[in-house]
């Protein structure tokens, strides 16, 4: 199918899918939560692309890769531009500890666990590229999504201390995650996947992070007087087109480098209402359109290896959550006791998740790219799954009072 | 002016020889997008402030940055990016015939009428007379016979009788302009372009038959041309009734719903040799007249259009092969000047029959100098039919458009200003509860 086709085939669906989907129902069940996080539209790109009916062809989505460079940028953007001091200053100032503490735990847990597994898995790969694979599988089981949180208030209506902890910590753990994305791709830089030194490793990651730092502060600069909506929309996706299509051209990823150009500029400029306004407008058929190009471009191949990395990253990030946040409680010094099994309200991973994983997609050609996104969409899914029911049985063992 | 210093510095420390080693520039075409967004809706601030015309600093901002000067811009991105060409258009035209509205029409019919035929006629008399008497003094018809200097001549007037709507309606919008001289321009530039591409239809054949006499006239072509046209009309009263159904029971996520309309739109149709701008036209048109929901769809419009007739005027100006222009530059010069000229006598007869006032008849012939889209479809679609000498013909237009395109804009903005009708049109609401009176009731004023 010619790209402007399959991109016409796209868009139809993407319209009926923000028209439809993505609706809050009272009942939180995992087929509901399933069709609320989108993640069926991976299923859908999977049977378009080649693996399927062959309806959007690799030339296709060849050509309509910029797409899914902007949505990357599009995504970071404006997971960035919710990281406002303004707004985090409102909670309590261990909560940011507990979320660094927490997501460095859950790496670690990853990271040995996928360490341990790929050594098994793929004796073939090179160590360099093994122990960056097994960083990114750390940082891929950190990320978390509030949208599992946000339906269960909805569908609880209430709102409460427990809540509002969570919602935090999910909130925060991607920054922590495309912190370390961006470590992985300044110090195994492609095409040269063998570690860099420590030198080159630390002049590209400030590079990838000076370049949108300056961006934003020049957005802010244009945008502190009275602006008109079209032009701010002009700036906006001017800035989102250059600063992801930069990243890509020199293989840093733009989740990264659009996150911190939405924190510098979230954190400089007044005009947050007018930005939100439009970032949301196209927050949800974007992301229809991404994930149906990420499920058309992924070469899906399950077998043992696949199943049992999957297994692997599902058991250590239940571990890693789990067995936490008993420690850090103590360490941070919580005036009330968190449930014992909180760490539940942490399994789905949500949108980011997603784009995380194809992110490092499109920027490695390697071999192993196609497993470690192959793994990555399985866990993802699976964990959608499964992230309903651990979240039911999270708030059958507390007292709805301390949800409230 | 610090920003797009910034942005400037920015592409090209990446395309400098330090870093551009590093980077994958096959898949260049987002940072390509981005860099021109930002840099030419920058640089035509800049340029608004010495009193022009904002697309003019997009058009300029393209070439300065384009394949043929700092190259920040490479040949396979201005083609990526050529994309949102149809998209563009399609915009334009769907505001084009919002902006018609048929009490309007009806009160300046004859007004359109005869400046379109007066143009028309001038200009193709004038390039036949061109072609007649440049034999013997122009080195480009030099060794022609009379047959074939005729053939161009004729081709050469169709092409210069093009004005570009897209870019007239561009200069109203941004000056937001109103009244009765603005009304006229933008009509007959819109009007214009049904002609043109009727009477192209014909010169070809003209051509055709005047350089191969053994062909003789191809009727079939002309009846083909109608035909093209009247499904045009069709479909595009099926898309304005679309539209109107969509915005009366649904109307939501409507910037996806209006961008998809005029991509596909221009897509679809242009695939199956249907004139897409007549089809937004129309169902603009329809939507305006015929429904409640006219205004309702150019607000729409004027929210999401901004990023593509930005891109759309920065990579028509990237586009512009400058080595042609040197190439061509003596008579894309003397094209330039006489079609100007030929451009004058027709709008002063035209403004004096129709009875339009003095600075009109002295005046609007600036209103008709810009060329783009339209005039370099038919050079190539000559350059294709006659390609023994079609490519170098198509050369020397290129050249022509790339001087109109730059004056073009300058001139209509000067045009508005002279008239006083800049600035007249403060809201769409606003018009639209006023029925029309020469402009004067839309002005904040009243």
């Amino acid at each position: 199918m010619h790209a402007f086709y399959a991109f016409g085939l796209i868009i139809l669906i993407a319209f009926l899918g923000s028209r439809f989907a993505f609706r809050r129902r009272s009942q939180l069940s995992p087929l509901n939560f399933i069709l609320l996080s989108g993640i069926v539209y991976l299923f859908l790109g999977l049977y378009l692309g080649e693996m399927g009916s062959g309806i959007l062809s690799e030339k296709a989505l060849a050509d309509l890769s910029p797409i899914i460079n902007f949505s990357l940028g599009w995504i970071g953007f404006l997971f960035g531009f919710q990281l406002e001091h303004r707004y985090l200053r409102r909670f309590p100032k261990n909560y940011l500890g507990l979320s660094l503490f927490q997501s460095l735990s859950v790496i670690l847990f990853g990271f040995f666990g996928s360490l341990f597994a790929l050594w098994i898995l793929l004796p073939a790969t090179g160590g360099a590229t093994r122990i960056g694979m097994a960083v990114a599988f750390g940082l891929l089981i950190s990320l978390n999504s509030p949208t599992l949180l946000n339906a269960a208030a909805f569908s609880m209506q209430k709102k409460g201390r427990y809540y509002y902890l969570a919602r935090f910590l999910v909130s925060v753990s991607g920054f922590w995650a495309l912190l370390g994305l961006s470590v992985v791709t300044s110090f195994w830089h492609f095409p040269v996947t063998d570690s860099r030194s420590f030198g080159q490793g630390s002049a590209l990651m400030l590079i990838s992070t000076a370049f949108p730092v300056l961006l934003g502060w020049m957005f802010h600069l244009l945008t502190r007087h009275k602006t008109p909506e079209p032009d701010l929309l002009v700036y906006l996706l001017g800035l989102v087109f250059f600063v992801s299509g930069a990243s890509f051209t020199f293989h840093f990823p733009p989740l990264y480098v659009c996150m911190v150009l939405g924190i510098t500029f979230s954190n400089l400029t007044k005009k947050q209402e007018n930005i939100y306004r439009l970032l949301l407008s196209t927050e949800k058929p974007l992301y229809i359109i991404l994930l149906i190009l990420i499920g058309a471009l992924w070469k899906f191949n399950f077998g043992y290896e696949i199943a049992l990395m999957v297994g692997i990253l599902i058991l250590v990030r239940g571990l890693g959550y789990a067995l936490s946040f008993p420690v850090f409680e103590k360490l941070f010094g919580f005036q009330w006791k968190l449930p014992p099994k909180f760490g539940l309200s942490f399994l789905s991973f949500g949108g980011i998740g997603v784009a995380f994983a194809v992110s490092l997609h499109q920027i490695y050609s390697l071999p192993e790219s196609d497993y470690f996104l192959s793994a990555a969409l399985l866990a993802i899914f699976l964990s959608e799954i499964l992230s309903p029911a651990a979240l039911r049985i999270l708030l059958s063992r507390i007292d709805s009072e301390e949800w409230e | 002016m610090i920003p797009a210093a910034v942005v400037f510095i920015l592409m090209f420390l990446l395309k400098s020889g330090w870093l551009a080693p590093y980077g994958d520039w096959g898949q260049s075409t987002p940072l390509a997008l981005g860099f021109i967004l930002i840099f030419a809706a920058l640089f035509g601030k800049q340029v608004s402030r010495l009193k022009l015309p904002q697309i003019t600093g997009f058009i300029v901002a393209g070439i300065l940055c384009g394949p043929y000067v700092l190259k920040f811009l490479s040949i396979t991105d201005v083609q990526n990016l050529q994309l949102f060409d149809g998209l563009a258009l399609s915009l334009i035209a769907l505001t084009a015939g919002g902006e018609m509205r048929i009490p309007q029409l009806r009160g300046s019919l004859k007004a359109i009428g005869t400046m379109v035929f007066s143009q028309t006629l001038a200009i193709m008399a004038g390039f036949m007379l061109l072609g007649w008497l440049g034999r013997s003094f122009l080195p480009y018809f030099s060794g022609m016979t009379p047959g074939q200097s005729l053939a161009y001549a004729v081709l050469l007037g169709t092409l210069a009788t093009a004005t570009s709507p897209s870019t007239t309606i561009a200069v109203i919008m941004e000056t937001k302009a109103a009244g009765r001289c603005t009304d006229l321009i933008l009509s007959a530039a819109v009007v214009k372009d049904f002609i043109v591409i009727m009477l192209f239809a014909f010169s070809l054949s003209l051509a055709e038959s005047l350089l191969s006499p053994e062909l003789g006239m191809n009727l079939g072509s002309v009846l083909h041309v109608l035909e093209d046209i009247g499904g045009s009309i069709l479909i595009g009263l099926a898309v304005g009734g679309g539209i109107i159904l969509y915005l009366k029971f649904i109307r939501r996520e409507m910037a996806i719903f209006i961008l998809s309309i005029a991509f596909f739109t221009y897509q679809i149709t242009h695939g199956f040799g249907f004139h897409p701008l007549l089809i937004c036209l129309i169902a603009g048109f329809l939507v305006q007249n015929m429904s409640a929901q006219g205004d309702s769809l150019i607000q729409e419009i004027e929210k999401i259009s901004l990023p593509v007739y930005v891109v759309f005027f920065a990579i028509s100006g990237a586009s512009l092969d400058l080595g042609a222009l040197k190439a061509g530059w003596l008579f894309a010069l003397i094209y330039v000047v006489w079609r100007g000229i030929l451009k004058f006598v027709g709008t002063y007869w035209g403004s004096r029959w129709s009875g339009q006032n003095r600075e009109m008849q002295r005046f609007g012939w600036a209103g008709f100098i810009s060329q783009a889209g339209v005039a370099l479809g038919m050079a190539i679609i000559i350059e294709n039919e006659f390609p023994s000498w079609g490519g170098e013909f198509k050369t020397m237009v290129l050249a022509v458009i790339a001087v109109n395109q730059i004056i073009g804009p300058v001139l209509l903005q000067k045009l508005l200003v002279k008239v006083g009708e800049v600035g007249k049109k403060f809201t769409v609401n606003s018009i639209s509860r006023f029925s029309y009176s020469g402009g004067e009731a839309a002005s904040p004023e009243k």
